[in-house]
């Protein structure tokens, strides 16, 4: 039997202590490839975490390894991509310099650099533009210049710190695009975002971070079946709101049910707000109810299916970050 | 997680990889990019130049040594005014030799090194902030520090930079004169001064390491231009302006020279080109013993080593 290749990047119970202040707390988690959300609140850890994955900073307790080689170590450090969220940087030079300079710090002999430097601007779209100052580089220019410099090395980890912060729609949905091809070709992407809803655009799977501590990992629906004791709303147009409220209330899952004060199409349907727990068994019941009852749906839509909302619910807050 | 296909990008980004060299290189890597980064500046050329200056009159000044000797010994020389009079031109020569000191020996050398050490140290008062102090500021350290390389390498590297600025302006235009003072002179001149050849590499290697040191120290803790160029100043100039208030106005003990670095530097310096410590001058100062300086520089350097090591590690705590 084959044996599985080593994770892309493992954090082992791993703890990072600040002086007496607590910036991770116990953390396990495991990437293979694909993409990862990174969320959470301002405080929770995030940078932290990142900071640990490439390498930057050491764990006070447990192991983070990138391929089985600690993070720390410079031979894991060449298999990783780092895209920083801060924008201030050598203002006075120009973006392929700036990218050829980060090449030659990878380790590649000039020629090497400047074939990279070319390849990786080609990508992001900034070739033709890389020989201005950074210092007249609008927001997301910058974005694409250090997404360039992460890239340089091939990574097979690549994290992002805010990728999407001050591009426009047309570029941040071309980043997406880009972060998907990378994604497809085979690269570990681990995006933290504020942006949740674009977050969402780019995976489903999600790290949720409060506290120093991992909340919850998986899917956004994976994570919001977790949450049974977090009532689910679901909008139900239905040609007879009144009847189906009557039906709904005797469910042991639902613990509400609200209308809605709109007229849908023509006046022939309502509208009902139910909110339920274990949303997998009410949707089973539901779906059974509706044949059985004959009931005329004309549109079911889950409110707070969201990471958005998910993380609200982990926080015990609005979801905000 | 499942893996996606591959692209055909794939494909052509993938091409790309090749063997890559070790962490050292990457130190290089910073040091060119540091020194480009203040090559982009004018303040870095005037210095540059007025450094040139000073290595251009030197450097013609033993040409011109050497000429007056072999012109003014043939003869007498009569100077002007109503009353002409008549000078001994190896009197002549013996004044312009002790007054100049153009003439391959070590107090040529070391006053040259000490003169362009001044320029170094503005120089370097301006270029810390450029060179080390901006990253810390502007917080680019992660830029470096994701990169297959650790905190030693970075430190390492903007050593390299202050290194080859130091060395360019005194080791390497001291040793031009070492040598054009041999081919004006005679062959037998490289012979008979290794001492002083190997002053120039030893004084030259204890100014860049002390500087380097103090000012990966000053950068690192200060980061903005006009703060480090106070705390330059006060370390060079006010203390040779306490020290000699120290010793000459109040009459203390000569060791209270050792406060200067900048002259525990020189004393070194002479040490190493084998000047005798009663001829130092000025001769009306008396001037601490050679190894009581050295002491202080090692003991300077030495904390400055432990104070970037506790820097290195201090990126990980919160203040």
């Amino acid at each position: 039997m084959k044996d599985e290749p080593q994770p892309v990047l493992l954090f082992e119970q791993v703890s990072k202590w600040y002086g007496p202040v607590i910036g991770l707390n116990q953390v396990t988690l495991e990437l293979r490839g694909g993409i990862t959300g990174l969320v959470g609140a301002n405080g929770s850890g995030k940078s932290t975490l990142l900071r640990l994955a490439t390498g930057q900073l050491k764990p006070t307790l447990g192991r983070v390894t990138v391929r089985g080689v600690d993070a720390w170590e410079w031979q894991a450090k060449a298999l990783v991509g780092y895209c920083p969220d801060n924008d201030s940087f050598y203002e006075d030079m120009p973006g392929r310099e700036f990218v050829v300079s980060m090449a030659r710090l990878c380790g590649f002999d000039k020629p090497e650099a400047l074939r990279r430097t070319e390849a990786v601007l080609e990508r992001v779209g900034m070739a033709d533009r890389a020989d201005r100052k950074i210092g007249g580089y609008s927001k997301g220019m910058r974005q694409r210049i250090k997404l360039a410099q992460a890239l340089l090395n091939d990574p097979q980890l690549l994290v992002l710190d805010e990728p999407l912060s001050g591009i426009d729609p047309i570029g941040r949905q071309e980043m997406l695009e880009l972060f998907r091809g990378l994604a497809a070709e085979g690269k570990c992407l681990l995006v933290s975002s504020h942006e949740l809803e674009e977050l969402e655009k780019l995976t489903d799977h999600v790290a949720i971070l409060t506290r120093g501590r991992i909340a919850a990992v998986g899917t956004v629906s994976q994570i919001r079946d977790m949450l049974d004791d977090q009532p689910l709303s679901i909008r139900i147009d239905v040609s007879d709101p009144r009847r189906l409220a009557a039906l709904l209330v005797n469910r042991p899952e639902v613990v509400g049910v609200e209308f809605e004060p709109k007229v849908i199409g023509n006046g022939t349907h309502g509208s009902l707000i139910v909110r339920a727990r274990n949303p997998r068994r009410f949707f089973e019941d539901f779906g059974k109810m509706v044949v059985s009852e004959e009931l005329d749906i004309a549109r079911l839509e889950p409110l707070d299916d969201s990471a958005h909302a998910v993380l609200g619910y982990l926080l015990g807050g609005s979801g905000k970050t | 997680m499942s893996r996606l296909p591959s692209s055909p990008q794939l494909l052509r980004y993938r091409s790309l990889n090749v063997a890559r060299r070790g962490p050292w290189h990457g130190s290089v890597a910073i040091a060119r990019s540091s020194l480009r980064l203040l090559a982009g500046r004018k303040m870095f050329w005037a210095l540059y130049a007025f450094s040139l200056l000073i290595f251009l009159l030197y450097f013609f000044g033993q040409y011109l040594q050497v000429f007056l000797e072999q012109r003014v010994s043939e003869s007498l020389v009569r100077t002007g005014g109503v009353v002409g009079r008549t000078i001994r031109p190896d009197f002549l020569v013996k004044m312009l030799r002790d007054a100049l000191h153009m003439d391959g020996s070590a107090d040529t050398f070391g006053d040259f090194m000490w003169t362009e050490g001044y320029i170094v140290m503005v120089l370097l008062a301006f270029a810390g902030s450029a060179i080390i102090g901006n990253d810390f500021r502007f917080n680019s350290l992660p830029f470096y520090l994701s990169k297959p390389i650790g905190r030693r390498h970075y430190l390492a590297g903007k050593a390299l930079a202050i290194a080859v600025l130091v060395n360019a302006m005194t080791t390497i235009p001291g040793l031009c004169l070492f040598i054009e003072y041999g081919f004006i002179d005679t062959w037998d001149y490289y012979v008979n001064s290794v001492r002083l050849l190997l002053g120039i590499l030893a004084y030259g290697a204890a100014l860049t390491i002390t500087l380097t040191l103090l000012l990966l120290v000053t950068a690192t803790w200060l980061r903005r231009t006009v703060p480090l160029i106070m705390v330059w100043t006060a370390a060079f100039v006010m203390s040779r302006l306490v020290q000699r208030w120290l010793v000459d106005g109040l009459g203390l003990s000569p060791r209270w020279r050792l406060l200067d670095i900048w002259n525990d530097m020189y004393l070194f310096g002479q040490w190493c080109f084998g000047t005798n410590h009663l001829l130092l001058r000025p001769s009306n100062q008396i001037q601490p013993e050679y190894h009581e300086a050295t002491a202080v520089m090692i003991v300077v350097c030495l904390l400055c080593v432990l104070y970037l090591n506790r820097r290195v590690r201090a990126v990980e705590v919160v203040k």
